[in-house]
């Protein structure tokens, strides 16, 4: 296989030469710091641009499965600029404080939110050297920012000093800790697999064969209850309980208004782009191309094809697919989600690392 | 042995009346020992409780109308009762034997004023706790209650009047909801009341431990109204009522005029509105459908009913101009002829729905999700529903057979071949089960009816103003969602003197304490989507 | 054993169904949109009934005259008061008194659509069209007169 050919399109050099560059100029201190700078300007800038181009696309795709057009009047025939000024209008609005709420706690719940998204975000392995956060526990490290979310939505719900608020986080509390644990299976199948917890490794695995096809049935079935899982991790329908809005109008964020309620709303979209780039790096080769085995000529056209493009179009296809998924189901109800987590999917991913060790020892995978 | 022989023996003191209906009116004192006896004779029992129907007879007294149906043989009966006491109006309380009386009775005491002994709840249903007299009552003051734009605080405790040894009077205070209750408020501003209905519940962590609906925030004063307006003019309130059974409601008001004033309709009129009632079922079936399927979260579903909904509106509103508010039935047949491709139109209807009542079932009646959110929820026995007066699709679902259409025929339905859809489990999945199937079985209906409607003129001239003989007249229908009675008092006037709509909506509403205590608050939203209530019908 | 073959199966079947429902909604998912746009359409699929109500007209013909002969039934049929009608005393050619229309006002937005007035009206001056874009900002701009200016009755 073109092996080199991949490293045209490493980043790993022009970020060292400019760090170089930086540093005949300045102390490393100081061009460490403006790097640092540059990069969170532009981690918050792709943040909001994903999370406008998720939302537009969630419209387009929820109208589409509906029998309808979706938004189509701002900025021109495909209402481009909807959600652009969605977003123009949220900034604008009132930041309301309840009188008998935790005021304290109510204004960090948002920024807890999206500060574990922020951080999991970062891990996402966009090219061979493209990644942000590179550390060589990085998937446990996703795990455990991830679950900082949690605590944010309890909070909003605690402090927000309402009935709904109160059930909606409770509900959500219970079902993101109960599907952590399927998470946390499917994920150990997955390094087990790798060999490695590093992103950048995982990924670089994967080089002679998708993580998918190397682990045939095992690694399919670890996929699909980490799809399963993640959504559920996401808030996302049918395991939206904790903001249905059918009983809790809108679970834990019904008080927020504003940015606040923004932030909400960014990081549930967010989060379901960081479930299915985690899926993604897992299972899809994260930045990988596409290979077949012996077609020369095939592999050689799809190396062309940067890693970022592999990358962000693998993880939009898992991101149809969710959405696929929430616009046909109606959703759960909390003791089926439980049910769900602890009598169907805890023992399957068991069993799947029981497999995955039985094949990796006998070497069945690929 | 005749029911009314069966009752002069028990109340020597009964009378008939002589014109209208039959109404049997007893004293009061002798009332309750009546209605017990009634409610468990062995053979006939009067286990079902259409309606009770306040009254203000002026200068006789205050009192009420109580509509009975047997649930064996459908022997329907109409007793009536009252007190001369305007100022202290008290009538026994028959909610212990129909569960139903419950919130009839409440609606009674809010209305005119009537105080029901032992009934454990005497709260106001649709009027504000503060309003002051009672308006239904022929001497209500209409100045007495200016716009009051305080806001309403609702009291957790509620009174039951009773009576002492010594023939006294006394009352006692009951608790709605305890201090300590977790209590939630649902509505009535709320995405899935289906309208301003408001549900106070109590809560066990997710568990529901009592619901107390609070109705009237689109109480209109249909009834109120009704009293200053002609016959005709009434014809414009039934459409604004269930807004899903426009066709049925009105019918049902067109035929007690007719009925009352002794007009025969054509048989083309009878062809066309029984039709049109089908469509209405189905029109309202689909609605259910969408709104069941929004309930439970899935909104992609919710659109797959309003497309072929649309179908249905586009063939009413080119027959009937409306698509909502149909206007169609008048005193005397229908308002035009309908279109000449209204028949070609609906077949192709059917033929569409059809093919896709598959899709329907696909994504959410196999739905694993949705199976096992349904399945036992919510279980309402037959008994239960009898005793609530849970009509309709409902009452099917719990093995009560109550179709109006198959016991009283009205319309073509006499000449029409089909079966009433019954199932016994009384859960959230059988009412769903009730209405898909019925969709399938209006199709049959309207196939054969479509092809032979016959010649003829739709509307017979009626004379310009209508009056009706003094008496009381009443005609049912089954609505989309339960049985629709209009009930008239006519004291020969142009105006009625009473005009009551039983409400299919209310005791569904009344049933959710019922079918909701021990379920979870997810299982509320399922719970009250199967029920299927259309609130302006409940506050009227 | 029983129990376990039942949790299999429970799995398979609930697995199963989930699968109809996305193949269901992918189906539906390469149909054609339903829906419509509204003001786009005006000229090309939008199709409003002959029957439905939009307002009140009265029929006029080509030489500006209507058949209302000022009766006011259509008024005492209205259940809301949304009809008015103003008349006035006239004297005709052979001196015979005779009650002529000045002013026919009508209140959209008070009205029901119930069309009572139209079947009260003997000589069906008065007829609902389906014209439907009614709406204003002004409340006051819903009292229409309907008699067109300088209208007079026909003979």
């Amino acid at each position: 296989m073109n092996q080199s050919f991949l490293d045209y399109y490493n980043l790993q050099p022009l970020f060292m030469a400019i760090h170089s560059a930086l540093c005949s100029i300045m102390p490393e201190g100081l061009a460490i710091f403006l790097e640092g700078l540059v990069v969170a300007v532009l981690i918050l800038i792709m943040y909001a641009v994903l999370a406008i181009i998720l939302i537009y696309m969630e419209r387009k795709v929820c109208a589409k499965f509906q029998c309808r057009i979706g938004p189509n009047r701002v900025g021109g025939k495909g209402g481009l600029l909807q959600v652009p000024a969605d977003v123009l209008k949220i900034l604008t609005k009132e930041i309301i404080e309840l009188k008998n709420s935790d005021h304290f706690l109510y204004a960090l719940a948002p920024f807890l939110v999206i500060m574990a998204s922020i951080l999991t975000f970062s891990c996402l392995p966009w090219n061979k050297g493209g990644e942000i956060l590179h550390m060589n526990i990085g998937i446990f490290f996703v795990l455990a920012a991830s679950s900082i979310g949690v605590l944010g939505i309890l909070l909003a719900g605690w402090s927000s000093n309402s009935k709904y608020t109160i059930i909606g986080a409770v509900r959500s509390g219970a079902m993101i800790i109960s599907y952590e644990l399927s998470i946390g299976l499917t994920v150990l199948t997955m390094v087990m697999m790798s060999g490695t917890m590093d992103i950048q490794q995982i990924v670089a695995s994967q080089a002679d064969g998708w993580n998918i096809f190397k682990g045939h049935i095992v690694a399919i079935a670890a996929f699909i209850i980490f799809l399963i899982a993640g959504n559920a991790e996401a808030n996302r329908g049918p395991f939206d309980l904790a903001e249905a809005e059918q009983e809790l109008t809108a679970g834990y964020h019904t008080e927020y208004s504003g940015m606040h309620f923004g932030f909400f709303y960014l990081a549930e979209y967010l989060n379901l782009f960081i479930t299915s780039g985690i899926a993604t790096t897992l299972f899809l080769g994260g930045w990988m191309p596409f290979h077949i085995a012996g077609l020369d000529g095939f592999n050689a056209v799809m190396d062309y094809i940067p890693g970022v493009i592999w990358f962000v179009g693998k993880t939009f296809f898992i991101v149809f697919l969710l959405m696929w998924i929430r616009w046909t189901f109606p959703r759960l109800r909390i003791d089926q989600v439980l049910t769900l987590e602890w009598k169907y999917l805890m023992p399957a991913s068991l069993l799947i690392l029981l497999l995955m060790t039985v094949c990796k020892v006998f070497g069945l995978v690929f | 042995m005749n029911i009314q022989e069966k009752i002069a023996q028990l109340v020597p003191g009964m009378t008939v009346a002589e014109q209208g209906e039959a109404v049997i009116t007893v004293p009061a004192d002798s009332f309750r020992k009546l209605a017990e006896a009634l409610r468990y004779d062995k053979d006939e029992p009067m286990d079902y409780l259409r309606d009770i129907v306040g009254m203000d007879w002026g200068e006789d007294g205050l009192g009420a109308l109580y509509y009975l149906e047997s649930s064996k043989t459908y022997t329907r009966i109409i007793l009536k009762t009252l007190t001369a006491d305007r100022e202290n109006a008290f009538l026994p309380s028959v909610s212990d034997l129909w569960k139903t009386a419950e919130i009839k009775e409440r609606e009674a005491y809010d209305f005119f004023g009537i105080r029901f002994l032992n009934h454990p709840d005497m709260r106001r249903i649709f009027l504000r706790e503060d309003w002051k007299g009672y308006p239904m009552r022929k001497d209500y003051d209409m100045s007495s209650n200016p716009l009051n734009m305080e806001n309403e605080e609702n009291a957790d405790t509620t009174d039951e009047y009773y009576l002492n040894p010594d023939g006294t009077i006394a009352d006692q205070k009951n608790i709605v909801f305890d201090e300590k209750d977790f209590v939630i408020n649902i509505g009535p501003q709320h995405p899935s009341t289906h309208g301003v209905l408001r549900m106070r519940a109590s809560l066990d962590g997710e568990t529901i431990c009592k619901i107390d609906p609070i109705c009237g925030y689109i109480h209109r004063g249909v009834e109120k109204i009704s009293e200053s307006l002609t016959y005709p003019q009434t014809l414009a309130m039934t459409d604004r009522l269930d807004y899903l059974s426009a066709h049925q409601n009105r019918h049902a008001l067109c035929m007690c005029i007719e009925k009352a004033a002794g007009i025969e309709i054509s048989e083309r009129a009878q062809y066309i509105r029984t039709i049109m009632d089908e469509l209405q079922r189905i029109d309202s079936h689909l609605l259910f459908y969408s709104c069941v399927v929004m309930d439970m979260g899935g909104l992609t579903p919710f659109f797959y009913g309003f497309r072929e909904r649309e179908m249905i509106l586009d063939i009413m509103e080119e027959t009937t101009g409306g698509r909502l508010i149909q206007n169609y039935n008048m005193i005397g047949g229908v308002q035009a002829d309908i279109q000449p491709d209204f028949q070609r139109k609906v077949k192709e209807f059917i033929k569409h729905m059809r093919s896709v009542i598959k899709d329907y079932h696909d994504i959410f009646t196999g739905n694993v999700i949705a199976r096992t959110r349904m399945e036992g929820v919510g279980v309402l026995t037959k008994e239960q529903v009898i005793s609530l007066g849970a009509t309709g699709g409902t009452g099917r679902a719990s093995g009560w057979s109550n179709d109006v259409r198959k016991h009283h025929p009205y319309g073509v339905y006499d000449k029409v071949d089909f079966k009433e859809i019954l199932y016994t489990e009384g859960d959230c999945f059988a009412r769903y089960m009730i209405r898909m199937d019925e969709i399938m079985e209006s199709c049959n209906i309207l196939e054969q009816l479509i092809d032979n409607i016959p010649e003829g003129e739709y509307r017979v001239k009626t004379k310009p103003i209508i009056k009706l003989p003094e008496g009381n007249f009443s005609a049912s229908v089954e609505s989309s969602r339960g049985e629709f009675c209009v009930m008239i008092e006519s004291h020969g006037d142009k105006t009625p003197y009473r005009l009551h709509y039983r409400s299919t909506g209310l005791p569904l509403v009344h049933s959710m304490d019922t079918a909701c205590r021990g379920n979870k608050i997810a299982d509320l939203i399922a719970i009250g989507a199967t029920l299927d209530y259309v609130v302006p019908d409940i506050d009227r | 054993m029983s129990n376990f073959s039942e949790y299999i199966k429970g799995y398979t079947s609930g697995i199963k169904s989930l699968l109809i429902g996305m193949r269901t909604s992918m189906k539906v998912f390469c149909q054609k949109n339903v829906t419509e746009q509204y003001p786009e359409n005006r000229h090309t699929t939008l199709h409003i009934p002959e029957r439905h109500r939009g307002r009140l007209v009265m029929i006029h013909d080509a030489e500006n005259h209507h058949h209302c002969i000022a009766c006011g039934l259509c008024q005492m049929a209205c259940p809301n008061g949304t009809i008015k009608v103003v008349s006035e005393m006239q004297e005709d050619e052979e001196g015979k008194k005779k009650k002529v229309l000045v002013k026919y006002e009508y209140n959209l937005g008070s009205c029901m659509f119930c069309q009572l007035c139209t079947n009260a009206c003997p000589h069906n001056a008065i007829e609902f069209v389906n014209d439907f874009e009614n709406a204003v900002f002004e409340k006051e701009k819903l009292v229409m007169t309907l008699n067109h200016e300088g209208s007079t009755l026909a003979k």
